[in-house]
This record gives structure tokens, C-alpha cells and sequence, in this order.
């Protein structure tokens, strides 16, 4: 009993610990990342507090007068400013003086700061003014600080007095990493533009599934059903191909096929149409293309679940049936169409979820175009996440994006676990060592 | 795909001719037969424009195979990459699940219950939906832009299927042979070692095929996670050469598509039938 356990838990561990790595942990991290508003800007690791114009901005409304002070510089007469200012090699007096009666004093302006300095006892030109005014210009402005304190500190020593609730305001307006926060899911639930895709996205999985998946794949299975053996075979190969060539090459293959220098403008140039981009003329010919180009994969799968669903009905079924002059159309409808319920059901099961899931085929043949006419959800995730022409990749919208996608699926393939023989595979094993 | 040749024109009816239905599936099947034909017609010919007639047999096409383009890796690093990454791959589903298998076919351990739901509801699980999460937690490893880790997310995507498709396969290896062996004093690993994979051989077979078939074709991963030059594979290479708008020459690109798409085309054509039972089974796509 016991070896069996030992061995048993370190064959499996292998396949547990990447799964939990590369699999599950993913699926956990997706919800992670949705609350985040994670992007390019914001970088994925901790970030700094960085007072940019865009954060005196995010101040200005609440703020207004630390607002401009942050954004003007100040002068403030320390001991940095006063080592630098031995190291021009001015007149000694001038560092004495600064120190002996002016350290720590904080001038709002430029104009203040000068004026202090001509008052100096040695009388500095008005070269001298500027040269020292310059080693006391501070600002915090497009500084970056690591942390919270240091940022703060910068601010006490600018003379700014900050309570609390404005360190608050101020550390948040000038964070550059991430935070959490719910703004993905009101954009999503808000944004006319999501509302689009979803309606694109269900138009897609219906149509193809329909016409395709399911369709065209019973068609296939049912009209090779009626040919010698060794004819449906070639048809199942033919028929095959499109799920066994690298998708790229596919998706290359109908570019040549429905380019403007393609196949179907030299044929159509026949008949005196001008050559046009099939693929990308218009949003009715993407369509077309895209479920042709999807379908024609997802034809396969069904073809091959129904064709050995029907090869299990008995042939003599088939024989009584031609006896009793019944005609095609009877023995389909009556013979084999109630043997593909489950298999039907299974079909629509799976490839409902990989339908939704899947934007291979039209990332690489429309990328969602013309404008966003053919941008599914899982693409637009794609697109919000990963690659953009805005530069700024938002990886946090993008995995709320595919948050909906991954409940979905969860949820669909835990009702596909409850209806497809789960219970008949649990059977105990016969050794018990 | 064994039918009975009792009536050999046509095994399902004998009042009907084969003839419509052939007619009909071979004109459905013409866009096909065209986007294969030209595939390959295509790197070897040159043609006028505006004819669909090849005028010319050329080579040029196939010049990517000894000049690297500007700006592009070199093919043959390129297809060593794919190679390594495709070979990993298969080596680490095949060892993988068939421990996996194995123990979840036959072994007593805890949660075994859980272990199989687990996998049978990430087999459909759709894991594109997850590439956001993966790039980020690649880029959290340090993994990003490296094979080994675009390798293991493959790896660990294909998993479920493999360790599925092993326990049913385990499932049908007769229990007496194990039973010998353990009465005869053997270890359970050593009986798996030595009598039961030699049973299942058709379907370590079966199961290294399409690992490497499905590592093969794989774009989006590579893409998403590995996308620079010194670790490209021949389908991002190949995308990027399509994505190109400057140099628009189906000639190449095709020539660079059956380059990549010939190793798939020979062993579909020679194990059709062990790929047919795995695809019949539900994959992803």
C-alpha cells in the first residue's frame, strides 16, 4: 500500500507541479491581474512616485496652490547647495554668510531667492547672483523617488506641510507602478466598443458552429458515409489537412486566395470584374473569409466524431431500411440523425469553448479588420494586452478581458465534466499492494 | 476506418449510387485541392501577371536558403530553433503523462478522484484565454524571451490531453500482466518500466506525433513569449516575413511555407491513422 502511494505521488509530480505552474497558477493570476491596472506604463513590478506633469495635473483638481508649488522650483539654501557652491570658487564669504544666518530657508521664487543673495555682504555681481542662485534651485519635479518617504521628505524639505490625508492624495497622484482597483470591469461594462466585439464575437461562434462545425462536419461525415471505403478515406484526408498545417501557412494560403493579385480576383478577372482584396474589402467579406477560414478547420473534429458514430450503427439497419424502399433522406433522418445526439452535443460542447477562445486564424488573417469589423473578444483581449499600435500595452483590461473568457470556459467545461462519463472513468485501481 | 467489404462499391446502400454525393464533396473540396496545389506550384514558377498559368520554372524563391535577409535571422538557426523547441516538447509530454497516466490508470494515490476531473476539465479548457497571465508570469521568471520557457507553457498546455489519452490507453492494458508481475516479485516501477509501456507502445507513438505536430505548428506562444530573433521559430519567422508590408512576394513566402510545412505534410502521410483516432478524440482548435 505504501510503496504504491510513494511511487504513485512522484511519477504524478512532474505532470502536478507544471500544470500548477503553467497552468493553473495562470488561470489564478488572470483574476490577480484583472483588478490591477497593470500596463506598459505602469511596468509589472513595484513602482517609484514620480512627480510628472500628468500627476500636478491629477493634483490640480483637488489641490490647486500645492499643485503650482510643486510644478515652480523653490530655493532652499542646504548644505548640498552650499558644497557646491565652494566648488565654483567664488568668493569665500558668500558660503560663510549662507551658512552662518540663511541655512534652511526656503524662497518660493527665483526673484525672492535673488534677492537675498545681492543683500550679501560681499556684494556678489550680478553674474555671482545667478551663479549662486542656480546651485539652490530644488525641485521635485520629474524626480524620481523609490519609495513613499523619500518622496515625502523631498517635499518637507521644499517647505511644503503636508497632513496626512494630502500625503495621501500626493502619494497617489505621483505612483507610477500598478494599483488595485475595479476600473476594468466598469470599462468593460461601460465602453460601447466592448459591446460591439460581444455581439461580433457571438455572430461568429453561432455562424461557424452552425454552418461548419457542426453543419458541414455532419454533411461530411454523413456523404462519406455513402462512398467505398477507400474514396471517404481520401475525402477524410483532404478534409483533415486544414487542422494538420501550421496555421500560419493556412491563413497564407487564403491571403493568396482572396488577394488582390490572388486567385479569386484572376478568376473573377475573367468575367471582367477588377481584381479587389476579397479578405478586406468590406465588412461582409471579411466575415465570409474568416468563418470560411475558421470552419473549414473545425469541420474535422466533427467529421471524425460523427463518421465513427455512424460506423457503430449496425449495417443491418441500413439493408432493412433499402428493403422497405426507405430513401436517403429517410435512413439520414431516421437512422442516423438520432444515433449524433450525443456526439452532436459533445461537438457543440467543445468547440463552443475553443471557437471562443481561438483568434489564431483571425489575427493572422484580418487582425480584426477592416476597422474593428471582425475583433472577437478573445482577440480584442489579445489586442488590449499584448499588441496595440497605441504603444501602451494595458495588460490589466486585457486579462479582465480574458477573465470572461476563463470563468466561461470554466464554467463550461465543468458542465461538459458533469454530462460527458465522468463517473464511469473513476474506477478503483485492482492492486493494492 | 475498417469497413466491411460485403459490398464493395458501396458498404452503406445498395439501392443508391456513390456517384452524387462524390461529385458533390469533390467541388467542395476544390478550394482546398487549389490553395494546396499552388502552394506548391508557386515557389518553383514564375508567372505573367494576371494568369494563373505558370510561364517559368525558377529557383529564386528558395533563395532565403543560403541569403539571410536583412534585418531577419538566419532560417537555419531558425529552423534549429524549432527543431529544439519541438523536440523538448515532446520529450517532456511523453515522459510526463505517462507517469501521470499510469498513476491515475492504476495506482492508489490520494485525491486520484480529483487528479481526474483536474485533467479532463483543463483538456477543454480553452488555454489561449491564459497568455495574457503566462506573459506576464514569464516575465516575473525572467523566462520571457527564452525556449525553455515558452517550452514548458507548451508543454504544461498539452499535458491534459497527453495524460488523458494515456490513462485511456493504460486503461486498456489487461490487468493479469501487471498481476504477474508483482507475484513474481517485481517492484510496481519496474513493472511499469518493463511490462506494461511495452504494451502501450502504439500509443507513446501516437501521443509523440502529435506532441510534435502540435509543437510544430504552434504560433501564438512563440509569438506572445518568445518573439526575439535569436530564439524565433519558423512560424513566428514565417508570420513576420507575411507581416512585412515592405516586401510582398507570395513567392517566397511560399517557398518559406512548404520549407516549414513539408516534415508535417510526410508524417501525416505516413501515420494518418494514429492522428485521425487522436483528432477524432477532441483537440483543441
Amino acid at each position: 500500500m505504501k510503496t504504491s502511494r510513494m511511487l504513485g505521488l512522484v511519477m504524478i509530480a512532474p505532470a502536478a507541479i507544471i500544470i500548477l505552474l503553467f497552468f493553473l497558477m495562470p488561470v489564478i493570476l488572470t483574476a490577480v491581474f484583472a483588478m490591477t491596472n497593470m500596463s506598459t506604463a505602469t511596468g509589472i513590478s513595484a513602482g517609484a512616485y514620480q512627480v510628472t506633469q500628468a500627476a500636478v495635473n491629477r493634483l490640480k483638481t483637488d489641490m490647486p496652490e500645492l499643485a503650482a508649488g510643486i510644478s515652480e522650483p523653490r530655493f532652499v539654501i542646504d548644505e548640498d547647495g552650499l558644497t557646491q557652491l565652494d566648488a565654483l570658487k567664488l568668493k569665500p564669504g558668500f558660503t560663510a554668510e549662507l551658512r552662518a544666518s540663511h541655512l534652511g530657508e526656503v524662497f518660493l521664487s527665483r526673484r525672492e531667492a535673488e534677492r537675498m543673495i545681492k543683500s550679501l555682504k560681499e556684494r556678489p555681481s550680478t553674474r555671482e547672483v545667478k551663479q549662486i542662485s542656480d546651485v539652490f534651485n530644488r525641485s521635485v519635479m520629474n524626480t524620481r523617488f523609490e519609495d513613499r518617504a523619500a518622496l515625502m521628505e523631498s517635499l518637507a524639505k521644499l517647505g511644503f506641510k503636508l497632513s496626512p490625508q494630502d500625503e495621501e492624495k500626493v502619494s497617489r497622484a505621483t505612483y507610477t507602478g500598478w494599483i488595485w482597483t475595479a476600473d476594468n470591469f466598469r470599462t468593460i461594462a461601460n465602453s460601447q466598443d466592448m459591446g460591439q466585439i460581444l455581439l461580433n464575437t457571438g455572430f461568429y461562434v453561432a455562424v461557424t458552429l452552425l454552418l461548419f462545425n457542426v453543419g458541414y462536419a455532419l454533411l461530411l461525415a454523413v456523404t462519406t458515409h455513402y462512398m467505398p471505403a477507400s474514396t471517404a478515406s481520401v475525402f477524410r484526408a483532404i478534409w483533415l489537412l486544414p487542422r494538420i498545417t501550421p496555421v500560419v501557412i493556412y491563413v497564407l494560403m487564403w491571403k493568396w486566395l482572396t488577394w488582390d493579385n490572388g486567385f479569386i480576383s484572376l478568376f473573377m478577372g475573367l468575367f471582367g470584374h477588377p481584381p479587389k482584396n476579397y479578405l478586406l474589402d468590406s465588412a461582409g467579406s471579411a466575415w465570409f473569409f474568416v468563418i470560411l477560414i475558421n470552419g473549414f478547420i473545425g469541420a474535422s473534429m466533427g467529421m471524425l466524431v460523427f463518421s465513427s458514430a455512424i460506423k457503430a450503427i449496425p449495417q443491418t439497419h441500413f439493408y432493412a431500411s433499402e428493403v422497405d424502399g426507405a430513401n436517403r433522406w429517410q435512413q439520414i433522418r431516421y437512422i442516423i440523425l438520432p444515433q449524433l445526439r450525443w456526439p452532436i452535443l459533445f461537438v457543440t460542447c467543445y468547440q463552443t469553448l475553443s471557437l471562443l477562445a481561438s483568434f489564431n486564424e483571425i489575427l493572422l488573417s484580418t487582425r480584426g479588420g477592416p476597422g474593428r469589423s471582425t475583433e472577437v473578444w478573445s482577440l480584442a483581449a489579445y489586442h488590449t494586452a499584448l499588441q496595440n499600435y497605441t504603444g501602451n500595452l494595458e495588460y490589466g483590461l486585457g486579462a479582465a478581458m480574458a477573465l470572461v473568457l476563463v470563468v466561461v470556459g470554466v464554467i463550461l467545461s465543468l458542465i461538459y465534466l458533469r454530462v460527458f462519463r465522468y463517473d464511469t472513468l473513476v474506477t478503483k485501481p485492482l492492486i493494492e499492494d | 476506418m475498417a469497413e466491411k467489404t460485403a459490398v464493395p462499391t458501396n458498404p452503406a446502400s445498395a439501392n443508391f449510387s456513390g456517384l452524387p454525393v462524390i461529385g458533390l464533396l469533390t467541388l467542395l473540396s476544390l478550394p482546398l485541392a487549389v490553395m494546396y496545389a499552388y502552394l506548391f506550384i508557386d515557389t518553383i514558377s514564375n508567372s505573367q501577371g494576371g494568369s494563373l498559368v505558370p510561364s517559368e520554372f525558377t529557383l529564386e524563391h528558395w533563395r532565403f536558403l543560403w541569403e539571410t535577409r536583412p534585418g531577419k535571422p538566419n532560417i537555419w538557426l531558425v529552423t534549429l530553433n524549432t527543431v529544439i523547441f519541438t523536440c523538448c516538447i515532446t520529450a517532456v509530454t511523453l515522459t510526463v503523462s505517462s507517469m501521470a497516466g499510469y498513476v491515475l490508470s492504476r495506482l492508489n494515490v490520494p485525491a486520484r478522484g480529483f487528479f481526474l476531473a483536474g485533467v479532463m476539465v483543463l483538456h477543454a479548457f480553452p488555454s489561449v484565454t491564459l497568455i495574457i497571465a503566462i506573459f506576464i508570469v514569464l516575465q516575473y521568471l525572467g523566462l520571457y524571451n527564452s525556449l525553455i520557457g515558452v517550452i514548458l507553457v507548451k508543454a504544461a498546455i498539452d499535458l491534459p490531453l497527453g495524460i488523458w489519452l494515456m490513462k485511456g490507453f493504460y486503461d486498456t492494458v489487461p490487468w493479469e500482466i501487471e498481476m504477474a508481475g508483482v507475484v513474481d516479485g517485481a517492484s510496481r516501477f519496474t513493472v511499469w518500466r518493463r511490462l506494461v509501456l511495452p504494451q502501450i507502445k502504439p500509443a507513446v507513438m501516437a501521443l509523440g506525433l502529435f506532441s510534435f505536430l502540435s509543437g510544430w505548428s504552434e504560433f501564438i506562444l512563440p509569438q506572445v513569449l518568445a518573439p526575439g530573433a535569436r530564439v524565433q521559430v519558423l512560424s513566428v519567422y514565417l508570420a513576420g516575413l507575411i507581416a512585412d508590408d515592405n516586401n510582398f512576394d507570395f513567392g517566397t513566402f511560399k517557398a518559406v511555407g512548404v520549407f516549414y510545412v513539408v516534415p508535417v505534410l510526410i508524417l501525416y502521410a505516413f501515420f494518418q491513422k494514429h492522428l485521425m483516432n487522436i483528432y477524432g478524440g477532441g483537440t483543441k482548435g
